[in-house]
């Protein structure tokens, strides 16, 4: 066999640039998706420190009453479009291929479109700030009339508006690129009972998000067409179409956010307690069920809008089910716990994170679901504390789990294991001090979404309470990056070598950070855990 | 021997302990998929269009042509059909390995699809002229969403054909590598269907 030695040139500091701009490996791309929208968690949380310093006390003004309104809208679009969406597709896009054993997406191009595209929308959205000075202002539900031109002129609402379009094109690209990948590119073995579940959760997430954004999409071009051509779509009708549209998208968007987060517990999980995740059937059908009915409860938004009682009886009833499959999933990661040999690494705290802070946020769900409970709470803080509940307690718990459980994989050094419990810790119990207070405020009858209060509302207290939480959250933030510039990028983590977690899944099974092909050769999958089974193949029989 | 021939490459085509199938071909799921997710933009406009003229706050002027004369959109449904099955049998064609059904069959469909296109722009013409536009009501709105919207998937069905025509006259297709003509012949099977919709509701109701 003739050998031939290629010279391979070393790119320079400006290659590398064009390296990374014009990839298509679904590594840096994930990479990338990570990096980009945790730029957007820290800007989105920014975001909200100044809205809790706005009302940490009453009457203050630090910021004026219009911007507080940019505030919480930016903040919310951002954390929920430009950070937990795209940083779990992120997460999705590095970690799929591998648990599949394949070496790329079925798309890889279609795949960096996908990022730039994401990455483009998400500064059209922010860019408000910069062209005409005010960003959209509408809180993310931009119910119309308020969204239309007459209350909502600036051409801020007109951008953000665009950044949501092409952001939905980003979204459905990618589901279409996850579901064939998963579907065509799986190692020989992998029937579809040992698709690692991680992936699971994402084809569930990629089927929703390929059904529910386009009619997100096309009602914000219906809306668009309304401020810019006089259309009438919005103008004249019944303003509960728009909230149709809208949340015909945005239920099913809080499963988007919220599965895939479920599918890192569930890989974490089975690995620190050493045991094989509990009822895995069950889990895998629970998933497909809570994305199943993820699309038939939309309408427990609007319970106050005047929609016809059955029918909001029927979505109550919806609205209730839903938490039959959630409930299956907690008993079965509480089960995968149970009597096994458990190490309280940082990953598995973050998913204690999640239980404990996630089973709150879902039964308060089932309490404001009942319509009479809802006419009550309703644009209340009650309602601010539950979807933090869920979205902070339940993604962004999952996506540190995710964070600390991967990193090892993606960049080959581990996270210090003292700072993560520090961080773990202080975002635990920050995150609590923050959004329990506003449960009891919204008992109280405070409003969301107002810029200030009177102080004989007796609101003071939780609210300053609530405020230090918020800044409690900010320093575990900062920890966790103070983390990984020490660990990662001043290189001072142990090395963390293939398989440091002794998982359970096919990324393990190559080295840390992968080579750009993934697999010399492609493994043949005989079970749901062929990690574990080549593990334990190789201490029942050393290699000879 | 080639640096990718190693000794396990062999062993990789062997049968493998689970069967494997031999799975659908990732540029025609891409489409289906893809597909999947146009039907719901549309679901989206239908709803708004149902919403709207059902609602009873809107009172819809006796005017404006709730009942339309049907006979232009009739005459081009009935070229959207022509198109489909000439795009059938292109498919199927290169199914055969037929070269010249695919370039032929093509060609018919694109052009029509080129025609249809021409008749809705006279048809929209007939619309605004009798002033009925997408600005006069909430109806106009969403009765043009769904003829602009459907349109405009036509001209992407269209470029899309002359996109494998190109290609067909590249010699680029053969029996076993036809993946991007079943996704335009599936994409186009799905703009018919969408028109039949748009067609039957507007028209029709």
């Amino acid at each position: 066999m003739a050998s031939v030695s290629i010279p391979i040139e070393k790119p320079g500091t400006w290659g590398k640039v064009a390296e990374w701009l014009t990839t298509v490996d679904h590594k840096r791309i994930g990479i990338m998706y990570l990096a980009s929208s945790f730029f957007f968690f820290l800007l989105s949380g920014i975001f909200a420190l100044v809205i809790r310093l706005q009302l940490a006390a009453p009457g203050l003004k630090i910021v004026d009453q219009n911007v507080y309104n940019e505030l919480f809208t930016m903040h919310g679009t951002g954390m929920i479009f430009l950070f937990v969406i795209p940083f779990l597709v992120g997460l999705g896009n590095y970690i799929v291929p591998l648990q599949l054993g394949a070496r790329d997406m079925a798309f890889p191009r279609i795949n960096a479109l996908s990022f730039w595209m994401l990455l483009f929308a998400g500064l059209v959205m922010e860019g408000g700030f910069l062209i005409g000075g005010t960003a959209s202002n509408a809180a993310w539900t931009a119910y119309v009339p308020l969204s239309t031109k007459q209350f909502s002129p600036q051409v801020g609402m007109d951008i953000w508006l665009f950044g949501i379009v092409l952001l939905g094109i980003s979204s459905t690209l990618g589901g279409v690129n996850f579901l064939v990948t998963i579907y065509t590119m799986r190692a020989p073995g992998m029937t579809l009972w040992r698709i690692p579940f991680f992936t699971w959760s994402i084809i569930v997430t990629a089927a929703m998000i390929l059904l529910a954004t386009p009619v997100l999409t096309a009602a914000l071009i219906m809306l668009i067409s309304d401020r810019n051509f006089n259309t009438q779509f919005f103008t004249t009708a019944n303003p509960r179409l728009w909230q149709n549209m809208f949340w015909f998208y945005s239920h099913p968007a809080v499963y988007i956010m919220i599965l895939p987060a479920m599918g890192v517990l569930s890989e974490v999980i089975p690995v620190f307690s050493r045991k094989p995740l509990f009822g895995w059937k069950a889990m895998v059908i629970s998933t497909i069920l809570i994305g199943v009915l993820g699309f038939s409860t939309w309408v427990h938004h609007m319970f106050v809008t005047g929609v016809d009682p059955m029918v909001e009886r029927f979505f109550m009833f919806t609205t209730m089910v839903i938490a039959v499959p959630t409930g299956v999933k907690m008993f079965s990661w509480i089960a995968t716990m149970w009597k096994g040999s458990v190490s309280l690494k940082t990953p598995l705290l973050m998913c204690l994170g999640f239980l404990s802070t996630f089973v709150i946020g879902g039964i308060s769900g089932v309490i404001q679901g009942a319509i009479p409970i809802d006419m009550q709470v309703h644009n209340t803080y009650w309602v601010v504390a539950h979807f933090h509940y869920v979205l902070f307690g339940g993604s962004v718990f999952g996506i540190f789990a995710g964070l600390y459980y991967w990193l090892p994989k993606i960049t080959g050094r581990m996270l210090n294991d003292k700072l993560g419990k520090v961080q773990f810790v202080i975002m635990w119990i920050g995150f609590n001090t923050t959004f329990f207070p506003m449960h009891i405020l919204g008992l109280e009858g405070m409003p969301r979404r107002i810029a200030t209060y009177a102080a004989d509302r007796g609101w003071d207290i939780p609210n300053l309470i609530a405020t230090i939480g918020a800044f409690m959250i900010a320093a575990s933030v900062l920890v966790f990056m103070i983390n990984y510039v020490v660990s990662i990028i001043a290189r001072k983590g142990e090395v963390a070598g293939d398989d440091p977690w002794e998982g359970n899944t096919l990324e393990w099974a190559t080295s840390s950070p992968p080579p750009v092909y993934n697999f010399a050769h492609i493994p043949v999958v005989t079970s749901n855990r062929p990690v574990y089974d080549k593990r334990v193949a190789a201490q029942v029989k050393p290699e000879g | 021997m080639s640096a990718f021939t190693s000794p396990q490459s062999g062993s990789i085509r062997q049968p493998l302990p689970a069967a494997r199938r031999k799975r659908p071909d990732r540029g025609l799921l891409g489409a289906i998929a893809f597909i999947a997710s146009e039907s719901m933009f549309f679901s989206g406009l239908f709803v708004a269009y149902f919403f709207l003229r059902t609602d009873t706050s809107l009172t819809i002027r006796s005017d404006q042509p709730l009942h339309p004369s049907i006979a232009l959109p009739l005459f081009n449904t009935l070229i959207l059909t022509v198109s489909v099955v000439a795009m059938a049998w292109a498919e199927r064609g290169i199914a055969k390995n037929r070269q010249r059904n695919l370039i032929i069959g093509t060609t018919i469909a694109a052009a029509l699809g080129l025609i249809f296109m021409l008749l809705q722009s006279v048809e929209f013409s007939r619309f605004i002229t009798a002033g009925f536009t997408p600005n006069s009501s909430a109806f106009g709105s969403t009765f043009f969403a769904l003829l602009i919207f459907h349109v405009l998937r036509v001209f992407a069905g269209v470029t899309f054909m002359v996109i494998v025509l190109i290609r067909a006259l590249m010699g680029q297709f053969t029996q076993n590598r036809r993946s991007a003509v079943q996704a335009c012949a599936a994409y186009w099977y799905f703009i018919f269907i969408v028109w039949l919709l748009v067609f039957a509701v507007l028209y029709g109701m």
